[in-house]
């Protein structure tokens, strides 16, 4: 048979996973030099600490954009497995987040909820009900 | 739903890989179709007809 649309999607995700890959990395790399560079680097110089903000969230937003645009790319089914991931992951990242503010306030913890431990349930959650989803439909 | 992505296929001796290059979706997507796992969606069942050159109706079945 004739292949005319040969590796089509194949190439679509490749091209998506590297831009995802590269503005992810982008991201990190800034909220890096904005979490250290201010203490070792620029000595809390407000003007350098304005423009790696600006420069994070500039990475922020294209990596969403490029998000947005594996999405896109993507066939039904992919789409659908990974629209009940988000929508799990949202769901369990909000109720966990409700939950473990609460925590030191009624006296269960004794040390400061931090807010990037929403970050890590959020990807735990995404990626189990990513792989739970793919098996379903397997 | 059932359909007939299967027997087609297997007529023209087209692997999943193939019928999913045809119609630039995973091969996953072709076996939980086939399975009736995964519903189609409209533009993906015409595509199928168009390529097998058959209606809609004689590729998938309604089950309900």
């Amino acid at each position: 048979m004739q292949h005319s649309q040969s590796s089509t999607l194949a190439e679509r995700n490749k091209k998506s996973n590297k831009v995802i890959f590269t503005w992810t990395l982008a991201w990190v790399l800034s909220l890096a030099l904005l979490a250290f560079g201010p203490k070792f680097v620029w000595d809390f110089a407000v003007g350098y600490s304005i423009a790696v903000i600006v420069v994070n969230l500039f990475c922020g937003y294209k990596m969403i954009m490029a998000n947005k645009m594996m999405l896109e790319g993507l066939d039904e089914l992919q789409r659908k497995l990974h629209m009940n991931a988000m929508a799990i992951s949202l769901g369990v990242s909000m109720i966990f987040g409700a939950v473990y503010g609460l925590l030191e306030g009624i006296r269960l913890i004794d040390f400061h909820p931090n807010p990037s431990s929403i970050l890590v349930v959020m990807g735990l959650s995404y990626v189990i009900s990513l792989l739970i989803g793919t098996r379903k439909y397997q | 739903m059932k359909n007939k992505l299967k027997v087609l296929r297997a007529e023209r001796n087209w692997t999943q890989a193939d019928l999913a290059q045809a119609l630039d979706v995973s091969r996953q997507t072709i076996n939980a179709i086939e399975k009736g796992k995964f519903d189609p969606s409209l533009p993906l069942a015409f595509k199928a007809a168009r390529l097998f050159e058959m209606r809609i109706e004689d590729i998938f079945e309604d089950e309900s």
